[in-house]
């Protein structure tokens, strides 16, 4: 228990810390809001996904099966699929209630991407092999469509602009919208290093990519540029806020990065990981963000610190002292998992 | 200086006994189709019901009691990609997810103590 101190006017942030997985944390995704809350999914090399309840960080199970790290993860909107990518050259698709493995997709190399339509009909995957390929879920013996094009491997592949189109990010330092009825591509993007992540806000249609120290965000249609931000670290992932009044970014420097989406200032920086950022994303209200690090750990970090929400609670003066029924306590921001 | 914002607690962290994905929570109880292929049928006959509880009920106690006999015997298991290996029965995980075992005899030479994984097995047999 902490000394009793009257209540001060600045908050520290106190992350929420989950522990779990025994290797780096390289991708996390979440549900749409469900009638059960919002759910988080964690894409570890240690081969073993994790779902978790998205406002508290409680772990809700483990998708066992995969025989190799895990690369990419995703939840349908509902939260009743996950979908995962692995470098045992499969993807799998999983039922997110019970834990069960659905179904398995065979590929021919390390499988980074996996992307579900908004109908969950559909799983688009691209990996090593520089294919995306697209799955119609309901006949999972049919062979899925492929699109090749990229002529190095795929890290990142999204669908955009209601399902009509894909967006893929390559190591060949492209990223390209194609039309999923045409398969063909419509617009490249190309750049001098390779961009290190990819996130679609289909409100709005914005596309935030990272590479090198910046963050940047496009027309995810046009594929214009909005605008650019400079980071004071290489940055690995960056994640805008869903009302756009903010943005998220982590990299090499293990640190997490909020900055005013209108001014490109940057607010606030917190330590926290004890490696390198390699995965940021807002929660679907925006209330949280949360972080997965080569440090094993995933942080939930609240957007407006203080404020009472999830396992954060807010002390007002008035609170302090007096006798509680609850045993709250504070942590030190640094706490090893 | 700041304080520090509290928290109710930590994030729970996994257990380590199981895969986790609650059957008793509200989720998995709304969400889930009952496992019972019959009961998925809008009019389920509760007699079909309980014959079908009862045959998954012998066959489940059935394959355990043949873990059970399983014990410190000498299995033989076949294995995708035509491997067939050799070894003494210890235990199994509660997912029955692997095997572990003793003395395993491969290709390649005795491995003293070893984990199987379940899903890599097509077969095993052994003298009861």
């Amino acid at each position: 228990m902490s000394e009793l101190k009257t209540q001060k006017s600045h908050e520290k942030q106190t992350p929420l810390t989950c522990s779990g997985h025994t290797r780096p944390v390289v991708d996390l995704a979440f549900s749409g809001i469900t009638p059960y809350g919002y759910f988080l999914i964690s894409a570890c090399k240690d081969g073993k996904p994790m779902l978790r309840q998205g406002d508290t960080g409680d772990w809700i199970g483990t998708f066992l099966g995969h025989k190799g790290a895990v690369w990419g993860a995703t939840l349908n909107t509902d939260a009743t699929k996950a979908a995962t990518a692995a470098a045992d050259f499969t993807a799998k698709v999983w039922d997110a209630v019970s834990g069960d493995e659905v179904l398995t997709l065979a590929h021919k190399h390390i499988v980074k991407s996996v992307s579900f339509t908004q109908d969950s009909n559909c799983l688009l995957t691209g990996g090593n092999d520089k294919v995306l390929r697209i799955y119609d879920l309901s006949k999972p013996e049919a062979a899925p469509l492929e699109i090749p094009g990229h002529t190095s491997a795929i890290k990142k592949a999204l669908w955009c602009n209601g399902d009509q189109q894909i967006l893929s990010a390559a190591e060949d330092k492209t990223i390209r919208l194609w039309d999923r009825t045409s398969m063909e591509a419509v617009k490249t993007l190309s750049f001098d290093t390779s961009v290190s992540s990819m996130e679609y806000v289909a409100d709005g249609e914005i596309l935030v990519i990272t590479y090198g120290k910046t963050i940047a965000f496009y027309n995810a249609l046009s594929l214009d540029l909005i605008k650019t931000v400079e980071a004071p670290a290489s940055i690995n992932s960056a994640s805008l806020h869903p009302e756009k009044d903010f943005f998220v970014a982590g990299g090499d420097d293990f640190k997490l990065y909020k900055y005013d989406y209108s001014t490109k200032e940057e607010l606030e920086s917190y330590k926290g990981h004890f490696g390198p950022v390699h995965c940021v994303r807002f929660s679907p209200d925006g209330e949280l963000y949360a972080s997965g690090s080569e440090d094993g750990t995933l942080r939930l970090w609240q957007t407006a610190v203080g404020k009472t929400y999830g396992l954060w609670k807010c002390v007002l003066p008035e609170d302090l002292g007096a006798e509680n029924s609850e045993q709250l306590y504070t942590t030190a921001p640094e706490i090893k998992a | 200086m700041t304080t520090p914002v509290s928290v109710l607690r930590l994030p729970r962290g996994p257990d380590p006994n199981s895969r986790g994905f609650d059957p008793s929570s509200p989720r998995f109880i709304a969400l889930c189709a009952a496992s019972i292929p019959t009961s998925a049928a809008s009019a389920a006959d509760p007699a079909r019901l309980q014959e079908e509880q009862r045959a998954r009920s012998v066959l489940r106690e059935s394959f355990l009691r043949c873990l059970l006999s399983m014990s410190n015997k000498r299995v033989q298991f076949h294995m995708y990609e035509k491997v067939k290996v050799e070894a003494t029965f210890g235990a199994s995980d509660i997912d029955v997810l692997n095997f572990q075992v003793s003395d395993l005899q491969t290709p390649i030479g005795v491995q003293k103590e070893a984990l199987i994984r379940c899903q890599d097995v097509i077969s095993y047999c052994f003298e009861v």
